[in-house]
């Protein structure tokens, strides 16, 4: 279960304080639902998908997580570029203590991401899509309750995303998603529940095609 | 958040367990990334002391001084040199070590103050490395490389790497809440190594002036490191060890002060 309760975030600009960014979202996600955030360019998606992963922290308000909660996955962060694959999957082996079984990680983050011998080049030489590869791989290498991905399976390939759709239908009994996406297919296919950000606050839904409806009807026609 | 599980994969572990194996993976990588990330990295590990050292030892040359203070040259330059550099990549490399490691911070497990801990760590170890291979070059030229007072050298090198990692303790943090406090520290640093009499002996410096320039503590570090390695050498008067061991202490504590305080300043954005 994850509470986030009137969590309020604006950033800190070279102008002094930016906009408000999220303003009193509160939301609890019970376990095992998976849930898409959807919302315009802009509107805090990422913002909070990072509080809730812990990585940033809010102004104002608090996050409970109370169950295991992998680190928010998406647009490169937490890869070193001048490392290979391999080193960068081994530095996450171990701060998560798995220091004896490296080999086995190792081997199922190499067979997993399929980036071939591109596993042992430096990650600045990676594409996109082979560096959400090895993103993707490397959280479902450790048993968490919730994983986080921001747009990590956007930039796949169709092989890889139903490939990701398989691993992660097979972890449905005891693990859940939390992913933005601008794909409603993608957010279809993984998720039930939808949240909808939208002007700093965030609407709750149910079924994840009654919150696309409502993101839908707010843009302008 | 004190429910929250902050190690992810095993269940329960304690916060010991995962600070010391966030310790030993950032001290691999770290390892890894200075010693193969560029080509020949190992190599500009030596090359900026032997080169400094080269250079000032033609100049000296050329002017005919074979002894400083009562010391051969070439031992009183490359001691003062790696005593300077001691200070200075461990400082530096402290004070980047929160925006070179941002990528990292993606991981909850991984905190600024365990980057630039592991950093200073890995530092002394290569400083270590490079001092043993510069003295033994010496040694194949003929000069006595073996120190007078071993201890006493190493209580030299062990304080100014103290004073070092109390500067970027500091350093990090202020240039992380104002970034304009880099560009300060940046030309704080140039003459220092002027003043800390790296290539001018300080004993040269008349009164009250000298008084002054004893005030800084890598100054401090380096005629002790240089009495200890000769027990001909005649350091200046103002030679006070336990200042330079003072001067660690409170900048250190300071720098883990701003740490602990602005915890969370540090990782939001």
């Amino acid at each position: 279960m994850i509470i986030v309760d009137d969590v309020y975030k604006r950033y800190q600009t070279d102008h002094g304080p930016g906009r408000w960014v999220l303003q009193g979202v509160t939301f609890t996600i019970p376990p095992k639902l998976s849930v898409g955030l959807i919302g315009a360019n802009g509107a805090g998606k990422s913002t909070l998908l990072r509080i809730i992963g812990g990585v940033d922290q809010p102004n104002k308000g608090r996050v409970e997580r109370q169950c295991r909660v992998s680190w928010p996955m998406g647009f490169g962060g937490g890869l070193q570029g001048a490392l290979t694959g391999r080193q960068n999957a081994k530095f996450v082996c171990r701060i998560h203590g798995h220091e004896d079984d490296i080999p086995e990680r190792l081997a199922y983050i190499e067979s997993f991401a399929e980036i071939g011998e591109a596993f042992d080049e430096p990650v600045k030489t990676y594409s996109s899509g082979m560096r959400s590869r090895l993103q993707f791989a490397l959280s479902l290498a450790f048993d968490f309750d919730v994983y986080i991905s921001d747009e990590v399976t956007a930039t796949g390939d169709a092989a890889f995303k139903n490939k990701a759709f398989a691993a992660f239908k097979k972890l449905a009994d005891h693990a859940s998603i939390i992913m933005v996406s601008h794909g409603e297919s993608t957010l279809r296919q993984f998720c039930s529940a939808g949240i909808w950000i939208h002007d700093g606050k965030a609407h709750w839904f149910d079924q994840i095609d009654d919150a696309l409806k409502a993101y839908k009807s707010s843009l302008p026609a | 958040m004190g429910r929250e599980s902050l190690n992810g994969a095993i269940p329960g572990r304690s916060p010991a367990r995962i600070v010391a194996s966030v310790y030993l993976a950032l001290f691999l990588r770290e390892a890894l990334t200075r010693i193969s990330a560029s080509r020949a990295a190992w190599f500009w590990l030596l090359a900026e002391p032997v080169f400094n050292v080269g250079y000032m030892l033609f100049l000296y040359t050329v002017v005919r001084v074979h002894t400083v203070g009562g010391v051969d040259t070439v031992i009183w330059l490359m001691v003062g040199m790696l005593a300077f550099f001691m200070f200075r990549r461990t400082a530096g490399q402290v004070s980047a070590s929160i925006s070179s490691n941002l990528a990292l911070f993606t991981y909850r497990q991984v905190k600024p103050i365990d980057t630039l801990l592991v950093r200073g760590g890995l530092e002394a170890l290569l400083m270590v490395l490079v001092s043993g291979v510069l003295l033994a070059g010496a040694a194949l030229f003929g000069h006595s490389v073996v120190p007078a007072d071993p201890l006493a050298v190493l209580e030299a090198f062990l304080g100014l790497w103290l004073v070092g990692m109390g500067f970027g303790l500091v350093a990090s943090v202020a240039t992380e809440l104002v970034p304009e406090l880099g560009r300060i520290i940046n030309f704080v640093m140039m003459p220092l190594y002027i003043v800390s009499g790296v290539v001018l002996p300080i004993s040269a410096v008349p009164q009250p002036y000298r008084g002054w320039l004893m005030f800084n503590p890598v100054a401090q570090g380096l005629e002790a490191a240089r009495s200890g390695f000769s027990s001909n050498y005649h350091p200046v008067s103002e030679l006070d060890i336990a200042y330079l061991y003072e001067f660690a202490l409170v900048s250190i504590f300071l720098g883990l002060a701003l740490h602990r305080r602005f915890a969370l300043r540090l990782v939001t954005q």
